[in-house]
């Protein structure tokens, strides 16, 4: 445990003597801090029995598990040290004689309850820098840190109730004071309040407030901005706050009253010849100034050039650039302002759309009747093929046409009705056939052509004829008879004599129409015959 | 008894007498009407007409001979025509010399027959450079522009006005009736001076709209 404690002090000692951003850097500053943070476990480890640790665990630990380590250990420290501190505050007199015993304890090191004072205030911090602030505690043990600690003791007995580890009423306060000093003048800086958070040395006393204040206040002087710098030389009697201010904090001692009246009464920057000397001015001195001023803020502005609003006529090139938008122009409007559409307004179209639907009066646009003119001539097309008839022909059948209208060829357009008409014959026949209860059929055209009795196969097909032998006409057209054919070996005499007969009345027939004049072969005229 | 012969004369001039019927003369034949003389007409034929003509002749040299009843022949790279002892009109040779002519200016035997058989029918001819000054690609397109594509314009042209139209390098022969050759002129012109064939169109449309209604 000695060599412990000894290493322990050293690291500590170390720390403490190191700049502060070395602490940033990585670097083997942090093996000294570990030390450290071993060497002040122990130390407390006598006032915490409950905690599950016997010593800091550091190595190839990090920073979050050896400050949670460090958590468990404080918790149940800080509820028996307000158990302390109440036990403290009902009998005042056990604290001198712990004080005394701390200040020769100090010395040697040895834990005690100041410093658990000091840890209890270091702990709460979230760095490793807790060390280095208990280091700079615990040197100033020269007598002001009893009446430091005295002074946080009573503060944290007024505060318990409201305080808790995250809300501190000092914290607040020592903010506080920042804040104003920041305003008001730089002196708060150097209070005491300010442990916390700064490596500075708190060596300042309430003795050397008064030096260092008026030191202050000069400096002050010389800064301008500074709206209340009768403020930057107020702690001559206020050691805390702001709260006990009082007259002479903000007019102050005579020798600073033409300065800060100066201020006070001239609220432009015309302060630079404040040195007049004279006495405090009296409210009608102080208006009369004020009045002044405010005349020659008033010739001033009317020797200056106006505002190009009040200069009469003015052109793009007089004013600056898009001033005219700045201000307010006011001039006549023609055109009506277009309608703002309420919700009355839309209410009463729709209202309006809907009779007229119900109604079913629309006020549609009905096209005007043309008038009948004459039929449209036939637009004649142009024919960009060449003619197939020359000029003579032309001009020929113009001529058929306007002198001999029946006898002129149809035209080009005439046979094309023609055959318009042919297709729609035909489409009406069948729409008849199909929606006409009383069909009637087309009338027969008789055309005649002649069938001659080929193969159907030719007349169709480039194939030889020898493939087919189906026929054009049909087998009646071909042979006419019923079908009991006899040959001449065959019949009967009565038959052959019938036969006979009815040549003979035929032939009669025959010639007695046409003559015979030649010698006819027989052969065809018999076969001619038997056809028939 | 001097005196009453010339009474009686004067008398028997004063009687009243029928006058003696207008004699009716045959209209002269062109034979007669030049005092017997024949007359001729010589066509000249180009070079780049000598195979048509020899290709045609037969269809050129009938009609002439038989139904104008002018003699015709070729000579010497020349065309000549004279006149029968029957050539009915004095016109016939005059015809038949057109008709020939515009077979050389490059007609076709079809449509230059039809000089023969109408009299109202004329030849205009006239150049590109009358009408625009053109030069090099500028004349080439110009004729383009004038025949159309596979000739389509010029056919449509000579469609709606009932023409012929040749388009020989920059000379262009137009053969059709006055009027007629009028619009086909303005087309032409129309043509060379730039406009497209679509406002041509138009134009030609509406033109034999109007002449088909005169008829």
């Amino acid at each position: 445990m000695a060599a412990v404690k000894d290493s322990g002090f050293e690291a500590l000692e170390k720390l403490k003597s190191t700049e502060p951003p070395v602490f940033l850097a990585p670097s083997s500053i942090s093996e000294v801090a570990r030390a450290a943070s071993q060497y002040l476990f122990t130390k407390l480890k006598p006032h915490n029995p409950k905690s599950p640790f016997d010593e800091l665990l550091v190595d190839g630990f990090d920073a979050e598990q050896i400050w949670q380590q460090i958590d468990m250990q404080s918790q149940p420290l800080l509820s028996s040290l307000r158990h302390e501190v109440k036990r403290f505050a009902k009998s005042p007199k056990e604290i001198r004689k712990i004080g005394d015993l701390a200040v020769e304890a100090s010395h040697e090191g040895d834990v005690d309850e100041m410093d658990m004072d000091d840890d209890n205030d270091v702990e709460d911090d979230d760095d490793e820098l807790e060390a280095d602030e208990s280091e700079g505690e615990e040197e100033e043990e020269d007598g002001e840190e009893e009446e430091e600690d005295e002074e946080e003791e009573e503060e944290e007995e007024e505060n318990e109730g409201i305080e808790d580890k995250f809300f501190k009423i000092k914290d607040l306060e020592d903010f506080l004071e920042e804040g104003e000093a920041q305003e008001y003048g730089t002196d708060y800086k150097n209070k005491k309040g300010l442990s916390k958070g700064k490596n500075q040395n708190l060596s300042d006393d309430d003795d050397d407030y008064d030096e260092e204040d008026e030191e202050d206040e000069d400096e002050d002087e010389d800064e301008e901005d500074e709206e209340f710098g009768a403020f930057a030389g107020d702690d001559n009697e206020d050691a805390d706050n702001l709260g006990k201010a009082r007259y002479e904090d903000f007019f102050g001692g005579k020798k600073k009253e033409t300065k800060r009246t100066m201020k006070d009464a001239i609220e432009d920057e015309e302060a630079g010849d404040g040195n007049q000397g004279t006495e405090k001015l009296s409210t009608h001195e102080k208006e009369l100034l004020k009045l002044q001023s405010k005349i020659e803020q008033m010739e001033k502005a009317n020797l200056d050039p106006k505002h190009w609003t009040m200069q009469g006529e003015v052109s793009a090139t007089k004013r600056p650039k898009n001033s005219a938008l700045e201000v307010d122009l006011d001039f006549e409007h023609n055109a009506r302002p277009p309608p703002v559409i309420t919700e009355e307004v839309t209410a009463s179209l729709e209202d309006m759309i809907k009779s007229r639907i119900i109604e079913a009066r629309f006020d549609d646009v009905q096209r005007a009747p043309s008038l009948p003119t004459k039929s449209k001539r036939q637009a004649k097309e142009l024919d960009d093929s060449k003619s197939k008839k020359g000029l003579a022909e032309v001009y020929e059948e113009e001529y058929v046409q306007k002198s001999n209208p029946a006898f002129a060829p149809a035209t080009f357009s005439d046979e094309l009705k023609k055959e318009a008409s042919m297709l729609f014959k035909k489409l009406c026949l069948k729409l008849d056939a199909l929606s006409h209860f009383h069909f009637t059929p087309k009338p027969v055209i008789e055309e005649m052509s002649i069938q001659t009795n080929v193969p159907a196969i030719a007349m169709e097909e480039v194939a030889p004829v020898a493939v087919s032998d189906a026929a054009m006409l049909a087998p009646e057209e071909i042979f006419a008879g019923t079908g009991k054919i006899k040959d001449e070996s065959e019949l009967t005499q009565e038959e052959r004599k019938r036969r006979r007969a009815k040549k003979k009345r035929k032939f009669k027939a025959e010639s007695a129409n046409h003559p015979v004049k030649k010698a006819r072969d027989t052969n065809t005229e018999i076969h001619n015959t038997g056809n028939e | 008894m001097a005196e009453e012969s010339t009474e009686m004369d004067i008398q028997s001039a004063t009687e009243p007498e029928s006058l003696p019927a207008k004699p009716i003369f045959k209209p002269l034949k062109a034979h007669e009407m030049s005092d017997g003389k024949v007359q001729f007409r010589k066509v000249s034929v180009p070079p780049n007409r000598y195979t048509p003509l020899e290709k045609a002749w037969l269809d050129i040299y009938t009609p002439v001979y038989h139904q104008m009843k002018v003699d015709i022949r070729m000579k010497s790279r020349k065309v000549e025509l004279k006149t029968r002892a029957d050539t009915p009109d004095v016109s016939n040779l005059q015809k038949s010399a057109d008709f020939v002519h515009a077979f050389m200016l490059g007609f076709d035997v079809t449509d230059a027959i039809s000089l023969l058989r109408m009299d109202e029918l004329y030849v205009e001819s006239f150049e590109i450079k009358d009408v625009k000054t053109l030069k090099g690609e500028h004349l080439s397109r110009a004729i383009g522009r004038l025949s159309g594509k596979g000739g389509k314009t010029k056919f449509a042209i000579e469609n709606s006005t009932k023409t012929r139209i040749v388009i020989a390098d920059t000379r262009i022969h137009i053969l059709g009736a006055f009027s007629n050759i009028k619009i086909a002129r303005d087309s032409l012109c129309s043509l060379i001076m730039g406009s497209p064939a679509g406002k041509v169109y138009s134009k030609l449309r509406a033109v034999s709209a109007t002449l088909a209604e005169r008829f």
